[in-house]
């Protein structure tokens, strides 16, 4: 039994890290973080209810989901749009708690993260389930499905974060799908994590409401926000959602004090105006603060976006150069290895600070996170 | 009742040669609107037949099985403008066809489609010709089915649910893309929509239009707006548009408040079903009875309580039958 469930194990290990392109973990480690998991009963069809931590009761047994914007209202026996959330009995229910799809060992530059612990593995690990629909969405596979269409294993926060210590990972990265639809998962891994020294960290849509941002910026290290585009029409066309959401969490996160990183993807003849780029880095200066990382990176055809060429390279460079422009201070290429734009810069002096090669660090000369030649200091968490 | 297809098998022919020529092609073929405008070969005035008998819901809540044959078999002739049942099901569909009755079994007993009027769709079938290997009957999961009363078969008529089991292909539908149960997609040629008469709290009513949710992957994902543009467009798409021959309403036992679920104090014995080729005007007339039940209750309007079933226009408007009770023919049988 043990060695079937290992294997199956592995086998999930293996699609998981087919759709997110890491490193597939070894076999070997497989029997003992996941012995402490024996106590959990799962249902027919791999789900692990758990209660939900935000939500309200409405009358007739509905329920409002409180975790993101969209405030799902459930009936009984039903879901809310992430697929994950289930009413049952007039009370929310998370089905994906401890129940991984994929998991795999990533350099935390592929989140991307460029200002924190560079060159650091995070085990990386996602359920299923999203809240919203983006068009190009990668990892369509998971999080576009519920959790009983795809293969899980069982991984409780204990677990997890025993794999990243034995994996040599510093970081928990909870991505792939959206992090936000399995809120009290993150929370519990990363309070697991803080006794251990394992850091969590969420790369999100940044779809979520106030009260579960506040509760899951006391307890991770940082907070990656895919914005998808900067014009709320094709942001509703685009993923199903209201942009001003996602404003207002970033502006949520800078009062927080979690380190921050922006990705925008850049969608030929989508959201690639150079207007939308000076409008996004106005708001990013002003409301973020103009040392907040933001990436602009490359598009590629996926999901339901199949009809539209990869993001030619000068467009990622215009938009830099217009960041950059505006004052932000640390503006990247993604998605283009071996572009200079993936490298940091010292605002000060000019001199590169970290050198990067796809999702490598080929050279590092911060000093006590500050530039070695003018010493001005360098924002992240470098330690 | 023919099906449209030539207008349907050029469009596919054209996208079949497009794929072939460019990715730019195959990418533009998934983003084709999918169904042909218009309904099949509907009539100008469709027909909605409502089969009702009194103490078709015994007082222990068992349907008298000779009234259910009677209430839906004069239902299903007059909405096929036949005499009878057997003559109807023989016009719609052929001995090779494989059947799919589609029911909605999420409330479990008690707002269920019934198995009694399920297997009674499926006995006809069998009465006109159509084998009874070649029917299945089918929902979202067993679980869901044994919860309201079927039992699961694997032999005769077939009685499963989809449990996951989806077809590997993305299908692009307009607002969304969906993967469908695997033996609706792969297997069958002909489709029966075998809903119930009751309330939904969002999309304001589950009839024959939204059951159409019960077979695919991401349900979840098309609640938002009222369901609108979401249930006309996945039932336009071709792997229920074009297979779609008979739309059955379960009213044995409606309830006109407090859907999907259960709510048994908003329940009542209709005593019927309702029948009829226009998925459309089935949910229309559906949505009347509701309307009125909900009336004589004191409840406000779907549309006072912000969830006007606004798909079933919107069906119309996208050419899928008839909305305007004016131009349908509601028929007591």
């Amino acid at each position: 039994m043990r060695r079937r469930r290992f294997v199956t194990d592995l086998a999930v290990s293996c699609t998981g890290c087919a759709l997110a392109g890491g490193r597939v973990l070894e076999a070997e480690p497989l029997q003992d973080p996941f012995a402490a998991a024996s106590s959990l009963r799962v249902e027919e069809g791999g789900l692990n209810p758990t209660p939900a931590r935000w939500f309200k009761t409405l009358p007739d047994g509905w329920v409002e989901c409180g975790v993101c914007p969209r405030a799902c209202r459930i009936s009984e026996d039903e879901r809310g749009t992430c697929g994950t959330r289930e009413n049952r009995k007039g009370k929310l229910y998370t089905l994906v708690h401890s129940r991984p799809c994929s998991l795999a060992i990533d350099p935390v530059e592929k989140k991307p993260f460029f200002h924190v612990l560079p060159g650091a593995s995070a085990l990386s690990l996602a359920t299923a389930g999203c809240n919203l629909e983006c068009k190009c969405c990668q990892n369509w596979e998971i999080a576009q499905a519920r959790p009983e269409q795809v293969p899980s294993m069982t991984l409780t926060p204990a677990d997890v974060v025993a794999l990243a210590r034995r994996k040599g990972a510093r970081l928990v990265a909870c991505t792939y799908n959206e992090p936000v639809v399995f809120s009290e998962y993150v929370l519990d891994i990363a309070v697991a994590g803080r006794a251990a020294g394992v850091r969590t960290v969420m790369i999100s849509n940044g779809y979520v409401q106030e009260q579960p941002l506040a509760d899951l910026c006391r307890e991770i290290a940082a907070y990656k926000v895919d914005l998808k585009g900067f014009d709320g029409g094709f942001f509703k066309r685009h993923t199903g959602g209201e942009l001003k959401h996602v404003l207002d969490t970033l502006r949520r996160l800078r009062k927080h004090g979690t380190w921050t990183e922006i990705v925008a993807l850049v969608i030929p003849t989508q959201n690639d105006s150079e207007a939308e780029a000076h409008a996004l880095a106005r708001f990013v200066r002003d409301e973020v603060g103009p040392e907040t990382p933001l990436h602009f990176t490359r598009f590629h055809p996926s999901y339901r976006l199949q009809n539209l060429p990869s993001t030619p390279v000068p467009t990622l460079e215009r938009c830099r150069d217009v960041a950059m422009a505006e004052g932000l201070r640390f503006v990247y290429v993604g998605n283009v290895p071996g572009h200079p734009g993936e490298s940091t810069y010292c605002p000060g002096c000019g001199r590169v600070l970290l050198r990067r090669f796809g999702m490598s660090v080929a050279e590092n000369r911060l000093k006590g996170g500050a530039c070695p030649d003018c010493h001005r200091t360098i924002p992240g968490i470098w330690s | 009742m023919s099906v449209d297809g030539g207008r349907r098998r050029t469009l596919a022919g054209l996208a079949a040669s497009a794929a072939l020529t460019s990715p730019l092609a195959r990418a533009a073929e998934a983003f084709l609107p999918g169904p042909p405008p218009g309904p099949k070969s509907a009539p100008s005035r469709p027909v909605v037949a409502v089969g009702r008998r009194d103490g078709l819901v015994t007082a222990s809540g068992a349907i008298d099985p000779k009234l259910l044959e009677a209430a839906l078999g004069a239902a299903v002739a007059r909405a096929a403008g036949e005499a009878t049942a057997v003559a109807a099901m023989r016009r719609l569909f052929k001995p090779t066809d494989v059947v799919g009755i589609k029911v909605n079994c999420l409330g479990g007993r008690g707002v269920s489609t019934r198995p009694e009027a399920a297997l009674q769709l499926a006995a006809f079938l069998q009465a006109a010709g159509v084998p009874a290997d070649r029917i299945y009957v089918w929902d979202r999961t067993d679980r869901e089915l044994r919860g309201a009363g079927y039992v699961i078969a694997s032999h005769g008529v077939r009685v499963f649910g989809t449990n996951e089991d989806f077809d590997d292909r993305l299908v692009e539908w307009g607002p969304s893309a969906s993967r469908f149960d695997r033996v609706l997609a792969t297997q069958l040629t002909a489709l029966v929509s075998c809903s119930v008469l009751k309330d939904h709290g969002l999309a304001g009513a589950s009839l024959t239009l939204k059951n159409w949710y019960g077979a695919i992957h991401n349900p979840n994902k098309l609640h938002d707006d009222n369901c609108v543009p979401f249930i006309p467009h996945l039932v336009a798409c071709p792997v229920i548009h074009d297979k779609l021959r008979l739309n059955v309403v379960d009213g044995s036992l409606a309830q006109c408040h407090g859907g999907p679920g259960r709510a048994p104090r908003w329940a009542w014995p209709f005593g019927g079903f309702l029948v009829s080729t226009d998925p459309v005007a089935v949910d229309a007339v559906g949505r009347q009875i509701l309307e009125a039940r909900r009336k004589e209750l004191g409840l406000p309007t779907l549309a006072a309580e912000g969830r006007e079933p606004g798909h079933v226009a919107a069906a119309a408007r996208l050419g899928l039958g008839v909305a305007d009770l004016g131009r349908i023919e509601r028929a007591e049988v």
